[in-house]
């Protein structure tokens, strides 16, 4: 029985597919499979929990009356502001034209697929009736409901990403220009939307106000790049699809975002502080005192103050530890400060109790702790999004794409943005110029200093990739002939290949006399025609800079 | 190494093959295949609609409360607490938790009573133990842990503010809470999610979700609960329940339509305050003799 999908016809008999999958177990490094069993048990955990939270009124959740919403709205929040940041990151080199930026494209679009999938799964298991939620909210929308708002532009935003997900692997060049800027835009829609979901109530003195809204951007542009900081590190250490550029150009450029980032979270929580500290309001005094010497104290000032901005904060502007894995740290780090944020802001909103029922004294403190069933849900999901994306890794083309660089519509100004894909290229044009370049900025590769990734990314020969033990290619030979190679992003690549042999009427290399000396994935392709490298071939793909080169 | 998964289809690996999507010819019959096969989807998926239509567009008020005589936009109901009179028995509470099937415990609770002290220096306690279902024993405290001179106490019964600017039913994303004609809101258990936004929404506490294993007239966990004036007494011509239980007459339910019914009169007369009037939620509970500011 075959499955015919584009060019090719996928077996569907469970006896090869079954034989496919014994043999990609064994296959598999023996490192990856424990990382893959590892996922697995969180997943599971989350599925136990998950199974739990299906009864409507006996969730087996800790949350009360006085505090409603928990540790799943706190997860809930964290996921939908992740996926967001992911896009807002990105969208520097998807929608600006940032060259730097340009290995996030694929990374970026699934691990936001991902996340916002699992934000969406958590959110169901926090509602009692998740099904009414879809037919009430298309068949009975409350157009002065915040919540309502933020589910359609979530899920428009969905809609746009798979979109950028299916353009960019299947290479529909125009439609990925305008999913991409669509995407980007709802990055910033959905997460303010759901900031005023928290804003527009009055009765939580400490979540009501415009302020939230700002916050709740921040955070997830702060969330996003440190997950993308995290990703990048492990794509450059294991040495993954398209792990060069990402190394040399993508880490870096995730640092200054970084930093940029945290800046704006610190100074918005110390407006924040400030602000409750001299409040007359006795709900937003009381959630701030709380914050600051109350119960949830050492969650705000000792992770979501101490770790998650100012060590960050430090790691990256300390020369010492501002390098490769001083990017994993501080995005590590910066991670676990933005959940403690979503999970103080979550708790301080209903910290001062509008009634006296839960309490003996005045303002007392509303307690909860989450029980074992949210905390089951939020390892799975967490460890859904890592189990998913790692397997993307594994199985997807995450190399660059040829698709576009940056917006191509009528944003054109002047000759700044000059758009061009690789087969429009004149072979007198260097194929290593940057956008950067064009518009007069600094090259990308003056951020990253040259004696640091070399350090920490040595940029091996094809063999040393086979051989390298980390790495989660190294089951699959390099060598692997084109025609024996059939799914869809090999063939996509093999796209970009014929495509600049066209345009310049040569084979893909250093055609030009311009390019310095090429990098060794490329010596690769020149010097063995008949292999096809692990890394499209194309010009644009090489270090773009001479200063790199030996 | 060849992938058993894939059978190459012969165009593939020919760079000569134009695979853009444009060059792929379509013909006029595989649309006019793609018409037929769409015909059907859209009848079903129309049908399915209706379907869904009739499944959640419930008449907005659930019909059972309400009698066939009651007109709803002949009425206005409005609530009075007289602070002065009440004596924290809490039998409105026993008997709200009888008459609606509310748990008996102090979070889920559709009314309760509250302690005020007001200390020497103005500082206000408050203190509800057992949202005030045995009363207040006389070991309980109101200042705190560190005890000041009390100056003024009384009892503050607590129920659901009818808002007319009601926080709740703007938030509620499916319209699952909403206001009637005469005032009242309340909530439809077939559509509510149980998201818990108008819980947290309440400026007064008044809400919670219905835990599972409640005995509530229709027995539906899950969903948002409140006190609704016992509604299906008040269409009926009776008095809520915790108005007909109080020993000392310190609850009220009436219609401010009628001008000598009891809430009116004394909205007319007396001077009534509501609970945190800066919100601008305006009440339709009105309370007699409250003291303090921060309420």
């Amino acid at each position: 029985m075959l499955v015919r999908l584009s060019s090719h016809a996928l077996v569907a008999d469970p006896r090869v597919v079954l034989r496919v999958i014994r043999d990609e177990a064994v296959a598999t490094p023996r490192s990856l499979r424990a990382w893959y069993g590892l996922l697995g048990i969180l997943v599971l955990v989350g599925a136990i929990g998950a199974v739990r939270a299906l009864f409507p009124g006996d969730k087996g959740v800790a949350t009360t009356p006085t505090v409603e919403w928990g540790l799943l709205i706190v997860a809930y929040v964290f996921f939908a502001i992740t996926t967001s940041g992911l896009c807002l990151a990105s969208s520097l080199g998807t929608v600006f034209g940032i060259d730097r930026f340009r290995p996030l494209e694929k990374r970026h679009a699934i691990l936001a697929v991902l996340c916002l999938v699992t934000a969406f799964g958590v959110i169901a298991l926090d509602l009692h009736y998740p099904v009414r939620m879809v037919f009430g909210a298309a068949l009975n929308p409350t157009l002065s409901s915040p919540m309502w708002w933020m589910g359609v532009f979530y899920g428009i935003y969905l809609c746009f990403l798979l979109t950028e997900v299916w353009s960019i692997f299947w290479h529909h060049e125009r439609i990925h220009s305008i999913a991409c800027l669509l995407s980007s835009a709802m990055a910033v829609i959905a997460p303010s939307t759901l900031g005023a979901v928290f804003g527009v109530l009055a009765a939580r003195p400490y979540w009501s106000g415009v302020f939230t809204p700002i916050l709740m951007v921040a955070s997830a542009l702060l969330a996003g790049t440190a997950l993308l900081g995290v990703v990048f590190y492990v794509v450059a250490r294991l040495h993954l699809a398209g792990f060069e550029r990402a190394g040399v150009l993508a880490v870096p450029a995730i640092r200054s975002v970084l930093i940029i980032a945290l800046v704006f979270v610190a100074a918005l929580v110390a407006g924040q502080i400030i602000v409750g500290l001299t409040a007359t309001d006795p709900g937003l005094s009381a959630a701030t005192n709380a914050l600051i010497s109350g119960p949830l104290a050492a969650q705000f000032v000792g992770v979501r103050v101490i770790v998650g901005l100012v060590a960050p904060l430090a790691i990256l502007l300390v020369p010492l530890t501002s390098g490769a894995r001083g990017v994993l740290a501080a995005g590590g780090l910066a991670l676990v400060g933005v959940f403690a944020d979503r999970l103080t802001f979550v708790s301080a909103g209903q910290i001062a109790p509008a009634t006296a029922t839960s309490g003996v004294v005045s303002a007392p403190y509303a307690s909860y702790t989450p029980s074992l069933v949210e905390v089951g849900i939020l390892v799975g999901a967490i460890g859904f999004v890592a189990l998913l994306y790692t397997l993307a890794e594994r199985y997807l083309d995450l190399r660059e794409s040829e698709v576009h660089i940056g917006f191509s519509l009528p944003l054109r100004v002047g000759g700044l943005w000059s758009p061009r894909t690789v087969a429009d290229a004149p072979a007198e044009i260097s194929p290593t110029i940057t956008i950067d370049q064009v518009a007069g900025a600094p090259a990308a590769t003056n951020d990253a200093p040259p004696d640091e990734l070399p350090v920490e990314v040595p940029v091996p020969s094809a063999g040393e990739v086979a051989a390298d033990e980390p790495s989660f290619d190294d089951a699959e030979p390099e060598t692997e002939p084109v025609a024996a190679t059939g799914d869809e992003p090999d063939i996509a690549s093999t796209d970009a290949l014929v495509e600049v042999a066209d345009a310049d009427g040569q084979p893909p290399g250093p055609a030009s006399g311009e390019v310095g000396p090429v990098p060794v994935a490329l010596d690769v392709a020149v010097a063995e025609p008949s292999v096809t490298p692990p890394a499209p071939a194309a010009p644009r793909d090489a270090p773009p800079s001479a200063e790199d080169a030996p | 190494m060849t992938d058993p998964l894939v059978v190459d289809a012969g165009r593939a690996t020919d760079p000569m093959v134009d695979r853009s999507p444009a060059a792929i010819p379509i013909t006029r019959r595989q649309v006019l295949q793609l018409g037929v096969a769409a015909l059907p989807c859209l009848a079903g998926s129309t049908a399915l609609y209706g379907w869904m239509s009739g499944l959640v567009n419930q008449p907005t008020a659930p019909v059972d409360p309400i009698v066939a005589s009651y007109d709803p936009t002949a009425h206005r109901w409005a609530f009075v607490v007289d602070a002065r009179a009440c004596i924290g028995c809490g039998q409105c509470v026993v008997a709200c938790k009888q008459e609606n099937g509310v748990p008996f415990d102090e979070e889920h609770t559709r009314t309760w009573v509250e302690r005020h002290a007001i200390t020497e220096d103005g500082v206000l306690f408050t203190d509800a133990p057992d949202a005030g279902i045995h009363g207040f024993p006389p070991g309980s405290v109101a200042p705190g842990p560190d005890p000041k001179a009390v100056e003024t106490t009384q009892f503050v019964p607590r129920l659901c503010m009818q808002c007319e600017n009601s926080p709740c039913t703007a938030v509620c994303p499916v319209g699952a809470t909403y206001r009637t004609a005469d005032g009242v809101i309340l909530v439809d258990e077939e559509r509510c999610i149980g998201c818990g936004y108008c819980v947290v929404a309440c400026p007064y506490g008044a809400r919670y979700l219905v835990p599972a294993g409640a005995r509530t007239p229709t027995g539906v966990a899950g969903v948002a609960d409140k006190c609704t004036f016992c509604y299906h007494r008040i269409t009926r011509g009776r008095e809520p329940a915790c108005v007909e239980i109080c020993p000392v007459g310190a609850r009220l339910c009436g219609d401010l339509n009628d001008r000598d019914s009891n809430v009116s009169t004394i909205l007319r007369d007396e001077p009534t305050r509501v609970m945190k009037p800066q919100l601008g939620t305006i009440p339709r509970v009105h309370y007699l003799g409250l003291e303090g500011e921060s309420v």
